[in-house]
């Protein structure tokens, strides 16, 4: 199926596809319902295999009737069912537990009674309810041909100190890469699903909550982290200001095979967030939490007590060797903060069908680095309400607010850190009574210390989510499902420079821009089941989409600003404003045929157009097609061995948004002159031809249950290509522009993932489950196709992430150490330091150096319960095979603050070296800072993400507190770190979520290492 | 999807109502897919509007405003006019130092960015050469609009290549052909007597009105570049025609406000990559009062690094509103004192260095000498008149760009060794244009 050349299928597919589901709607007969249908009540009470204890959340459904119902915290449920009398099947399941089918005869006895069933813990989820693909409706996971990684809600909201969605997903999704981008709270994450698979559009996978698309962007507004012009991405990310709570599940869908149904915006993959709903009472849940972070590592200063040049020429030694004091600023930088959370959930129903999920929160955490803090609240609503049995409608609003201020850092002159690595540790930072401020840093910048008590560096955002759905079932056998979805953002950022702190003439800096955002999308899906014969059911569905997204920044800034003054004014203003808009529209059908119980087919096609397109190109389609076999479920299916085994196969293809929805206009940028208004051709040229990128992906994998099921092996394998890139290709310069996006190049992912889950030990009330998943994906560009085959990102000059034809996308290019015959750096003579490689023609040699992509991500988990009073866990996660390019130790050695330097001071002083100074040498070993090579270390790293404990009081001890139930917790987050790498932390990047620059470390803020206590008391 | 639906509408109620959803749904939405950029005018726009035409004339004489800086860097560090401190970034040093740790590459900036910005200019003006004669706009504005063309890409040829040792010249090419530096020198002189010749059919008063920057005074301009390019093509008569053409007391200049700076402020004072080398102010005569117009006289060199202690801080342009001089009305003396000198007519040369030197005050923003009169015996040969040559434009014409130039015509006559004979050709150009000669 992999191999079907897509543009010859597509004609006759569409047809195909088409003449099906007329067909379907035409053979049915107007008369499929029940004649002499009766109403029974059904009801039974489910226990845990081992301990006997009742089990809650048990979905109970009566097969071929879509009727059912959930069981209480005693383990009952009860339903009433309209149908006729017969024998039914009743299926019981729950995440976790093996699904059990019970065989019910409803006769006379309208009311009936169910033994007790008992459901044993289970490695293997085949018949797990997932929502795939957008069609909304629910199918199970065996009927789906490609990988689905669901994550539950619990899960998420057990991730200790994980204040964002995207970071309590970390370590708990196969073959994703889910890093902090700064250790700074309220700070972003980056998540490359299966590798990057775009080059200049956003890497990151589309976020869809309850039928939702948000905004994930991470479009920097002030520079806070990296440098705005060069890597233009902001500390955080959108997804990072909604609350990580109130989730029933997630799904992840990894790449075009899953994700088709998304078009045009899904080749990065889509993750769904699915939240909870209301059950029938009443129950209020009170979480208050505990957070003390620290700095897992602090930068090893220079402390040696005797003069290096650097000292001489910036600090207050006259001569190399002469005794100086030292300071470690480090001391004023970092502090160990305490956070705290508080959660209010109240939920419930009327059991008629209306329900509600009302949640609020806030949580307070501050920054391991000085005057960094995030503060955020929420409140969310859900109203489900069944208004007749066939037609129900959720509503759910929520409202965000997130307060953060950062401490600038990274490729900034106004960085904290940044700062401390530049200045000589001779150097005293501390405020200066005579001069009345704080002394200016004799390299860089502004003092670190003014940094911290002076400068703002401020972003607050708002947002507002709010979806509407309604799902109506006229029959049985047709659905319609209707979902609008609106979320309104506003992010204000400030940064503020006061006068004089770069130097005595810098006449401050005040800014004060604002992003408003508006998504909307549309949805409309109808599915309808044709049971066509005894042995075939098919299911039609087909449906229509539209989104529209708008964005407008204002920007308004200030130069020359009073004193005592710090909001926009003063004598020099700056104002702007930009509007950004796109719109999608696309409709959508899909077969899916079910063979027996065993075979599963479908098939699907997406029609889109978006406007970032000219008109020629502006049409895409999207066909996709998937395979499941569940193999064991055959007759001839004997082994003991593989309980269970289902293989499947599946291929899709999705599309990317070009980086500018604008990007086919040929514009004139506005430039004024001498007070006039003047325009000037953009450096860009405008392509009027630019199509979207586009993804095909082809996977195939098996889920084998072995061992009567206590063990659970996933295997996948894929391949999915990107083609048509969309990027900057350089004109000459001479023609008077620079560059123009143009479709050339691909970037190829290949991979596989494997997952083991096993049920250790299953003896009485003690439970002991595990987890491993191996990834290992490799990425390639090829066919760039244009006559550039290096485009350089991140920083630029002698070296860089590179893109650069069979290699992968990032790759560290740039110069490096000479070496001799015998591999051995090459001394220069005079300076006693390694020269640089150098091509025949003598200039400088630059190569690959590195990959900050990892071969190899693994992640490993170990829970244990002891009934339901008593669990814990452990997840550990690693990445290997990646490179970091550590620009810190570069800078450190270069401006002897490292302590390394010690040793040639050392030197220098046995030698009573009295170095020439030179105008420019500033260090011993100035020769290193143009050695790129020298720079890049191995950044392999495992980290004991999550350590969790959790205890559930008796009956006796919740009713001290009036409580029907508390339990207390106690957590670490990245409690450890197993590195070689000799940075502060190698999973950081100072271009944040950027897709191509990335393992860049610069003074970026290493990742917190947290505990966490909490307590959570339900009434 | 439609045919779906049409077929199945007359058939099945629930069929129906899914025909009526979709066919409702999807037309509604599918219209209004041709968003249009409301950010910036298209091109098409631009050029087919009198009133975009008239905004491309600012902004070519803006652009070449807004990166002046690049056409005075290079010139300046790599002779003895400016150096760079501990806080200059690696790729400014390059210019200033030599040695192996040194070396200027093509991918730096201070390589790239004059190269764009030049040819910025260049294309701006080729759109407004090639679209106002058939505008709408009037005729008189439509001379004036060529005239100003025309002398910005003139001066961006020029400036261009006083950098680079040959350049493109006709743009429109796919991949531009680079040509000698004589060619170049020809198209300049041929594109400044077009301007000149385009100002005898415009209304200057409608041009100063809607298009041309505030101090900038076209024919003065004109004819000044004139003098400065026949001057370096070698044509001594035209040089001595077009500067005598210059008004001796008028300025043209490009002027900033204080939220469009002027990019050496910026580049001086904001960014610190350069500053003015102190041995400058060291090496001027006792008295000359050009010396306190161009740099800070009081200013000491920074102390500690090395680096920082051979510099001292502009005067001239401390300011983020300081106008830069297209030219300085003295350096029409010094043209004609270089050029009656190549042409013998020593007498000649020395009254117009003398005429410079003296100069007591002026009525308009230039550096003043105040200096005495050199005598007869001390400007008597070839070699001294050009050595004073060198010498007076050091101090009347510093940071304008001229000195590389200076120190290829007037080879000895100029006490400054070059870092660099030319800038090498930006790697984006080498790269994406095939016809350049790069190794």
């Amino acid at each position: 199926m992999g191999s079907a050349d897509p543009s010859r299928l597509r004609p006759r597919f569409l047809a195909a596809a088409a003449f099906l589901a007329a067909g379907a709607l035409l053979l049915t007969p107007p008369s499929a319902l029940a004649q002499q249908a009766r109403t029974y009540t059904i009801q039974g009470v489910v226990r845990d295999s081992s301990s006997g204890e009742p089990l809650q959340g048990v979905s109970v459904q009566l097969v071929g009737t879509a009727r059912g119902g959930l069981t209480n915290e005693s383990g009952r449920y009860e339903f009433e069912v309209t149908t006729e009398p017969g024998t039914y099947t009743l299926r019981l399941r729950r995440i976790g537990r093996a699904t059990v089918r019970r065989p019910v005869r409803l006769g006379g006895d309208e009311s009936v009674r169910v033994d007790a069933v008992r459901l044993r813990q289970t490695a293997v989820e085949l018949e797990e309810m997932v929502v795939t693909t957008g069609t909304g409706a629910a199918v199970e996971k065996q009927e789906v041909g490609n990988t689905i990684e669901v994550i539950s809600g619990e899960e998420v909201e057990a991730t200790p100190g994980a204040d964002a969605l995207d970071r309590a997903l970390q370590g708990k999704v196969t073959g994703a890469a889910i890093n902090a981008t700064t250790g700074q709270a309220g700070g972003g994450t980056s998540v490359r699903l299966r590798g990057t698979s775009s080059i200049l559009g956003s890497a990151e996978p589309l976020y869809v909550i309850d039928g939702l698309i948000v905004d994930n962007s991470s479009t920097a507004l002030i520079s806070v982290g990296a440098n705005a012009g060069r890597g233009n991405v902001s500390a955080s990310n959108r997804i990072s200001d909604l609350v990580a709570g109130d989730i029933e599940r997630v799904e992840v869908l990894k790449g075009a095979a899953a994700a088709a149904l998304y078009g045009s915006r899904a080749s990065s993959g889509v993750v769904k967030i699915f939240t909870e709903e209301g059950q029938p009472g009443l129950d209020v849940t009170l979480r208050q939490e505990f957070t003390t972070s620290a700095t897992p590592n602090r930068y090893d200063l220079l402390q040696f007590p005797r003069a290096g040049l650097a000292d001489v020429l910036f600090g207050p030694a006259d001569s190399v060797g002469q005794r100086v004091e030292r300071f470690d600023v480090q001391d004023r930088v970092f502090r160990r903060p305490v956070g705290t959370s508080t959660v209010l959930t109240v939920s419930g129903g009327s059991g008629e069908g209306t329900s509600f999920f009302l949640s609020g929160s806030y949580r307070d955490q501050p920054g391991i680095v000085e005057s960094n803090s995030s503060e955020k609240m929420g409140g969310r609503l859900k109203v489900t309400s069944s208004l007749t049995p066939d037609l129900s409608v959720t509503g759910t609003f929520s409202y965000v607010t997130t307060d953060r201020s950062f401490l600038p850092a990274g490729e900034q002159v106004e960085g904290a850190l940044t700062n401390v690595i530049f200045t000589p540790t001779s150097f005293d930072f501390r405020f200066d009574e005579n001069l009345g401020r704080f002394p200016r840093s004799p390299i860089l910048g502004p003092n670190p210390l003014a940094v911290i008590e002076q400068f703002e560096a401020d972003q607050e955002t708002r947002r507002l989510l709010a979806s509407f759905q309604t799902r109506f079932r006229p029959t049985d056998r047709l659905t319609l499902r209707y979902t609008a979805g609106l979320d309104d953002g506003r992010l204000e950022s400030r940064s503020f420079q006061p006068r004089g702190s770069f130097s005595a003439s810098f006449s401050g800096f005040v800014a004060n821009p604002i992003r408003m955002s508006r998504q909307f999308n549309n949805d409309f899906t109808a599915t309808y089941e044709q049971p066509a014969a005894e042995w075939l059911t098919l299911v039609h569905s087909a449906g229509f989409r539209s989104t529209w997204d708008r964005t407008e920044v204002v920007r308004s800034s200030a130069r020359e600003i009073p004193p005592f003054r710090d909001l926009v004014g003063g004598a020099s203003q700056f104002a702007s404003q930009a509007i950004s808009q796109f719109r999608t529209v696309g409709g959508w059908l899909q077969e899916r045929a079910r063979i027996e119980d065993r075979l599963f087919l479908t098939g699907g096609l997406n029609v889109e157009a978006s406007s970032a397109f000219g008109e020629e190109e502006r049409l895409q389609y999207f066909p996709r097609a998937s395979l499941s076999y569940v193999i064991s479920r055959e007759p001839f299916w004997t082994s003991d061995l593989v309980s269970s085994l289902r293989l499947r196969a599946a291929y899709g293809e999705s599309g990317g948004q070009p980086p500018d929805p604008f990007a086919r206009f040929q514009t004139f940028t506005n430039l004024s002159f001498a007070g006039r208004s003047g325009l000037i051709q953009s450096t860009r040229s405008g392509n009027p031809e630019l199509e979207p990128e586009r993804q095909e992906e082809y996977e195939l994998g098996l889920e084998a249950g072995l061992l009567d099921d206590r063990a659970q092996l996933e295997f996948t394998y894929y391949d999915q290509t990107t083609k048509r890139l969309v990027l900057p290709v350089d004109e000459a310069l001479s023609r008077g522009v620079e560059t123009q996006f143009r479709n050339v190049g691909r970037v190829n992912n290949k991979g596989v993932e494997a997952a083991l889950r096993t049920v250790n030990v299953q003896q009485g009330d003690f439970t002991w489950r595990s987890r491993l998943s191996l990834s290992h994906n490799e990425n390639t560009v090829t066919d760039l196709r244009t006559r550039v085959d290096t485009l350089l990102f991140g920083f630029g000059g002698p070296f860089s992430n590179a893109v650069v034809e069979g290699q992968p996308v990032g790759a560290f290019y740039g110069t490096l150490t000479a070496r001799d015959e015998d591999g051995d750096p090459v001394i220069d003579p005079d300076t006693g330091m390694p020269k640089r490689a150098r091509n025949p023609d003598g200039s400088l040699k630059r190569t690959i150096l590195g990959n900050p992509n990892p071969d190899l991500k693994a992640s490993f988990r170990n829970s244990f319960d002891l009934g339901d009073r008593l669990s814990a866990s452990v997840l550990f996660e690693g990445r290997f095979g990646n490179d970091v390019a550590n620009l810190s130790r570069r800078i450190m050695e270069f401006f002897g603050t490292d302590a390394g330097v010690k040793k040639e001071i050392q030197r220098a002083i046995e030698r009573k070296e009295n170095p020439d100074l030179q105008p420019i040498q500033i260090a011993l070993n100035g020769a290193l800072i143009g050695n790129f090579g020298r720079y890049i270390e191995d950044g392999d790293y495992v980290k004991l993400r999550e350590l969790a404990l959790s205890y559930t009081f008796g009956r006796g001890v919740a009713d001290l507190f009036g409580a029907e139930s508390l339990s207390v917790r106690v957590a670490g987050r990245n409690v450890v770190t197993f590195t070689d790498y000799s940075g502060l932390d190698p999973e950081i990047n100072m271009f944040g979520a950027n897709t191509v620059a990335q393992g860049m470390d610069f003074a970026t803020t290493p990742v917190p290492r947290q505990f966490v206590a909490s307590a959570s008391l339900s009434f | 999807m439609r045919r779906l639906a049409s077929g199945s509408r007359t058939r099945g109620r629930r069929a129906g109502l899914v025909a009526v959803l979709l066919l409702f749904l999807l037309p509604a939405a599918a219209c209004e897919l041709g968003i249009e950029n409301p950010n910036n005018p298209t091109e098409e726009e631009t050029l087919s509007d009198p009133n975009g035409l008239v905004a491309l004339a600012v902004g070519v004489q803006g652009i070449y405003a807004t990166n002046v800086d690049e056409f005075v860097t290079a010139p300046a560090l790599v002779t003895d006019e400016w150096g760079t401190g501990t806080r200059s970034l690696p790729s400014f040093r390059t210019l200033f130092l030599t040695g192996p740790e040194n070396e200027v590459d093509r991918s730096f900036a201070v390589v790239e960015d004059p190269w764009a910005a030049g040819y910025r200019v260049v294309r701006g003006a080729n759109d407004l050469i090639q679209q106002v004669p058939d505008s709408r706009l009037p005729a008189g504005l439509q001379a004036g609009i060529l005239s100003v063309a025309r002398l910005f890409k003139a001066m961006a040829f020029g400036t261009l290549i006083e950098q680079y040792e040959q350049i493109p010249l006709d743009i429109e090419q796919d991949a531009p052909e680079f040509r000698s530096r004589e060619a170049v020198l020809s198209e300049v002189l041929s594109l400044l007597q077009g301007a000149r010749s385009d100002l005898e059919g415009a209304d200057l008063g409608l041009t100063r009105r809607r298009v041309l920057g505030e101090g900038l005074d076209l024919p003065n301009t004109i004819n000044a570049m004139l003098a400065r390019y026949n001057l370096i093509a070698g044509n001594m008569e035209a040089a001595v025609a077009a500067a005598n053409r210059v008004e001796p007391d008028a300025l043209s200049e490009l002027t900033y406000t204080s939220t469009s700076r002027n990019p050496i402020q910026v580049l001086q004072f904001r960014a610190e990559q350069v500053k003015a080398l102190h041995s400058w102010t060291q090496e001027a005569e006792a008295g000359d009062g050009r010396v306190a117009y161009w740099v800070d006289e009081d200013a000491q060199p920074q102390e500690g690094n090395p680096a920082d202690s051979l510099l001292v801080p502009l005067e001239r342009y401390e300011s983020p509103t300081a106008s830069f001089p297209l030219y300085l009305p003295d350096e029409m003396n010094l043209i004609r004192a270089e050029a009656f000198t190549r042409m013998g007519d020593f007498a000649g040369a020395r009254e117009e260095i003398n005429a410079v030197r003296s100069e007591e005050s002026s009525p308009v923003d230039e550096p003043v000498a105040d200096l005495d009169p050199l005598p007869v015996d001390s400007l008597d040969t070839e070699q001294e008149l050009l050595e004073q040559i060198a010498h007076e434009r050091r101090y009347e014409l510093y940071s304008q760009g001229l000195r590389w130039g200076d120190a290829r015509r007037l080879g000895e006559g100029v006490t400054t060794e070059t870092t660099l004979d030319f800038l090498p050709i930006p790697e984006q150009e080498c790269v994406a244009n095939p016809n350049s000669p790069c190794p």
